[in-house]
């Protein structure tokens, strides 16, 4: 009875600990242009410099806009106009081999240089567009995807 | 009066194939392009869906698709400049890579070395030519002495770093500093083994 108290006691402390713990930041906003912004939680705010980005974020840019972002890994991120991209995942632990990060792009321009999860972790960085899935060795590449409103 | 339906027809059938052909149009293609690294190097991607996949190893290769039931193309070696037209908003938007530097420093020690002042002006061109408000410093130390007494030495060694960047203008507050002791060694060694690599300090500008 007691081991079992204890147990659920542990299991309730981890619970909380990873409860409280803050949202791992997955990157930054380096420079906006335009119409840029961050949507959370169907949220979506103008882009600053500086903000910080997370994994499930969505990337907006309007027919102005433009946005260059820089991720945990040391990766390189832009996009152009009328773009939409979602960050599906983002993990860079590398004490505990946890690399990934996996990119929807909805419509719209964007330019990628990969960082340090596609250095340690081959197959670890994947582009998702309607049309395709581009897996990622390295390192520099741009992608298009037309708006299927046009 | 049987010309008159064959003209219909005929207008029924162009409308069709428009119709079909704006369809497809209304299909969003995706278009990839492999790219030079900044240093001129060239990677590899692969591009593949249901149908098939495409490998791009080629600077300014390209291969597209308009959906997940259509093979992606033949590479094709595009045209630089008709590139860098397509995507100039995104280019003109991509930030410089971050910068790595390591300071090296003499056992037991967190003075900095003329040596190391010369890497601290490199270190501040590339914060000023990125504008960086995102600066790692994090201080180590080798295997030799205690847990505790490393991690004090590998934070005064990354606080020595740190005010000198300050003292040549530098925001504190886009500084961050962490140590790590013995810890995260650039060259790993058995506890006690004194190890000159590993008497550092890291940066990174981003």
């Amino acid at each position: 009875m007691k081991i079992y108290l204890i147990t659920i006691c542990v299991i309730l402390i981890c619970y909380i600990g990873t409860a409280t713990a803050e949202e791992p930041r997955a990157g930054f906003v380096k420079n906006v242009s335009g119409q840029a912004f961050i949507e959370r939680n169907k949220v979506m705010v103008p882009a600053k410099v500086k903000d910080r980005l997370m994994a499930n974020d969505i990337l907006v840019t309007g027919q102005t806009g433009s946005m260059g972002l820089i991720l945990q890994d040391n990766s390189v991120m832009s996009l152009g106009s009328n773009t939409r991209l979602v960050i599906s995942k983002f993990m860079f632990e590398p004490a505990d081999a946890k690399l990934s990060f996996v990119a929807q792009i909805k419509k719209g321009t964007v330019v990628y240089l990969t960082g340090l999860i596609a250095k340690l972790n081959h197959g670890g960085v994947r582009f998702e567009t309607p049309a395709v899935v581009c897996g990622i060795r390295g390192t520099h590449f741009a992608i298009k995807v037309e708006d299927p409103g046009n | 009066m049987k010309d008159k339906l064959l003209m219909r027809m005929r207008k029924i059938t162009i409308f069709l194939l428009l119709l079909v052909l704006l369809m497809s149009g209304c299909a969003p293609t995706t278009q990839i392009v492999l790219l030079p690294d900044p240093d001129g190097k060239v990677g590899i991607l692969e591009v593949s869906n249901v149908k098939g996949a495409q490998t791009l190893n080629h600077a300014w290769q390209a291969t597209e698709s308009a959906s997940m039931d259509r093979t992606p193309s033949e590479p094709k070696i595009l045209e630089e400049q008709n590139v860098r037209q397509v995507f100039r908003e995104a280019l003109a938007a991509e930030p410089i890579p971050p910068a790595n530097f390591i300071i090296y420093f003499k056992t037991d020690r967190a003075t900095l070395s003329t040596e190391s002042l010369s890497v601290l002006a490199k270190v501040i061109e590339a914060i000023q030519v990125r504008k960086s408000t995102d600066i790692i410093v994090s201080g180590h130390t080798d295997a030799v002495g205690s847990g505790d007494y490393n991690r004090r030495l590998s934070l005064r060694r990354a606080r020595a770093v740190t005010d000198i960047l300050v003292a040549r203008g530098i925001d504190r507050e886009n500084i961050q500093i962490t140590y790590h002791g013995k810890g995260n060694p650039l060259v790993p060694t058995p506890d006690g083994v004194p190890e000159p690599r590993n008497r550092r300090v890291d940066i990174t500008v981003r």
